[in-house]
């Protein structure tokens, strides 16, 4: 308090700097996607069916008591299938900035609650998306060189290590000569252990790094094309930033994967959901071919603010 | 006893590959598709050597039964280095291959930080600054008091530092131990 009884806020200036800061980049990103002619949407956070993601966990809450007509819902941890209705539909290219949130993520860079950037766009393949993330990192005054370079020739190149060619015993005995445990249950698993401990230090040194077409076991929800998957992700010196698929289509394949990735939370003695019907009902006639990306927006700008 | 990855922390001792290290740097990265893990660097106490490993969440490591004491040190015999623990008086020694950058710094009484591994020593740091004697320079030019230049100068250690010219054999002159620099005349 001053002399005159009125709370001093001596950050004030510099809090109003930082939101007005953040305020620019949001509306940087809306007019680079206006411009594109995409369309924003909002789609609702409060779903039926929780994530199927073996390593996400989405948070749930229960509503309506006092009505008497108590529901469960889950909070959405991307706001992906809920577009994919919309772009099953016929919405044409969409794009959503929303907050996500996720159970059992706390740490120094992982929140329960973050801010998702999700677009989609029609008829382009996982490289022209690459692309136009890299027009939209230059729109935020992103400058930097870029570098792309595929999952398999990233360890090549950084760990001697024939990553799609190892079989589970393979990767056991490369874990082992690391001195790291090879208690996995899965391929996926210790390749994902291998690329943390191997990998990600060494790209930390590039400012911007795409790695793509990761090996198939790690498609999630991207197109599977021989010994990979046309999936991606965006690291900004070594941290995860974005991830992005070119598109599978039917709601066989959906179901699929949904299921494969239950069957995985069942063995681990994770919550089970139900899959989202829903969805795959409105996925009958199939997604138009396209590819999709996420991006985690407060690690985006953190990594421009340095 | 064990410690699992949601306990480690940097300063944490634990028994990696038979030897006792210390946590330097601990990294929790969650890939979004995956399941989270603990990116630790670590430094080996008895080898003074840096490693790196990346462990599940929920891995655990047996803790280290390490200690660090503060303790005298007594006297060499050329072979071994002495120390005293002044509460318990009792004493241990070092071989050099265990002393690294301490037996530059360390004179007979100094007080030092012993690191004992199941009660036994395994690392002496010596204090971040030590004050020892100069036994050996060239004659400094006379009113040169700005330190702008420099000259190599022998301490009663045998450690060489760069001292400024004014400096003379006989004078007391303190040293950071981490950076082996002088820092002024005691």
């Amino acid at each position: 308090m001053n002399i005159l009884g009125v709370p001093n806020y001596p950050q004030m200036s510099s809090v109003k700097e930082k939101l007005l800061q953040h305020q620019n980049r949001i509306r940087t990103i809306r007019d680079f996607f206006y411009s594109h002619s995409i369309v924003e949407v909002i789609t609702p956070s409060l779903l039926i069916s929780p994530t199927t993601d073996v390593y996400i966990d989405s948070i749930e809450v229960s509503v309506n008591h006092a009505l008497l007509k108590s529901s469960n819902f889950y909070l959405h941890t991307s706001p992906e299938l809920e577009m994919k209705r919309l772009l099953a539909k016929g919405s044409g290219d969409i794009f959503q900035i929303c907050q996500v949130f996720r159970d059992n993520e706390h740490g120094s860079i992982n929140s329960n609650e973050f801010t998702m950037l999700e677009f989609y766009r029609l008829g382009i393949d996982m490289h022209q998306l690459i692309e136009e993330i890299q027009e939209l990192l230059i729109a935020l005054g992103k400058n930097d060189i870029v570098k792309k370079i595929s999952y398999a020739q990233a360890f090549f190149d950084y760990a001697e290590i024939d990553i799609l060619n190892s079989n589970f015993e393979d990767l056991k005995n490369i874990l082992k000569s690391h001195g790291l445990s090879a208690d996995y249950d899965w391929i996926e698993d210790m390749q994902m252990v291998l690329f943390v401990h191997l990998i990600e230090p060494k790209i930390k040194t590039f400012p911007v790094c795409f790695i793509y077409d990761f090996p198939k076991q790690q498609a999630a929800l991207a197109k599977i094309d021989g010994l990979v998957a046309h999936r991606f992700e965006m690291y900004i010196n070594g941290t995860e930033i974005a991830n992005g698929y070119q598109e599978i289509e039917t709601a066989n394949e959906y179901r699929d994967r949904f299921e494969t990735e239950l069957d995985k939370r069942k063995s681990l003695s994770k919550s089970i959901g139900s899959i989202d019907e829903v969805f795959l009902a409105d996925l009958k006639d199939g997604l138009p071919p396209c590819s999709g990306v996420a991006i985690g927006i407060e690690r985006l700008f953190n990594s421009l603010s340095l | 006893m064990n410690y699992s990855t949601s306990q480690f922390k940097n300063g944490l001792k634990l028994m990696l590959d038979g030897n006792p290290c210390s946590i330097v740097n601990n990294e929790i990265v969650k890939p979004g598709k995956g399941q989270a893990f603990n990116r630790v660097k670590f430094k080996d106490l008895i080898t003074g050597k840096t490693l790196e490993k990346t462990f599940k969440s929920g891995e655990s490591l047996e803790a280290a039964d390490v200690m660090e004491l503060e303790m005298q040190y007594l006297y060499s015999d050329g072979e071994k280095w002495h120390f005293m623990d002044p509460e318990s008086y009792e004493q241990f020694d070092l071989g050099r291959e265990s002393m690294g950058n301490a037996l530059n710094y360390l004179v007979e009484q100094d007080k030092c930080i012993v690191t004992l591994w199941n009660n036994n020593p395994i690392s002496v740091s010596p204090p971040n600054h030590v004050t020892l004697e100069v036994i050996d320079t060239d004659p400094g030019l006379k009113g040169d008091t700005a330190g702008t230049g420099g000259k190599p100068a022998t301490l009663n250690t045998g450690v060489v530092v760069q001292v400024p010219l004014f400096v003379a054999i006989g004078d007391k002159v303190k040293v950071d131990t981490r950076t082996n620099e002088y820092t002024g005349r005691a």
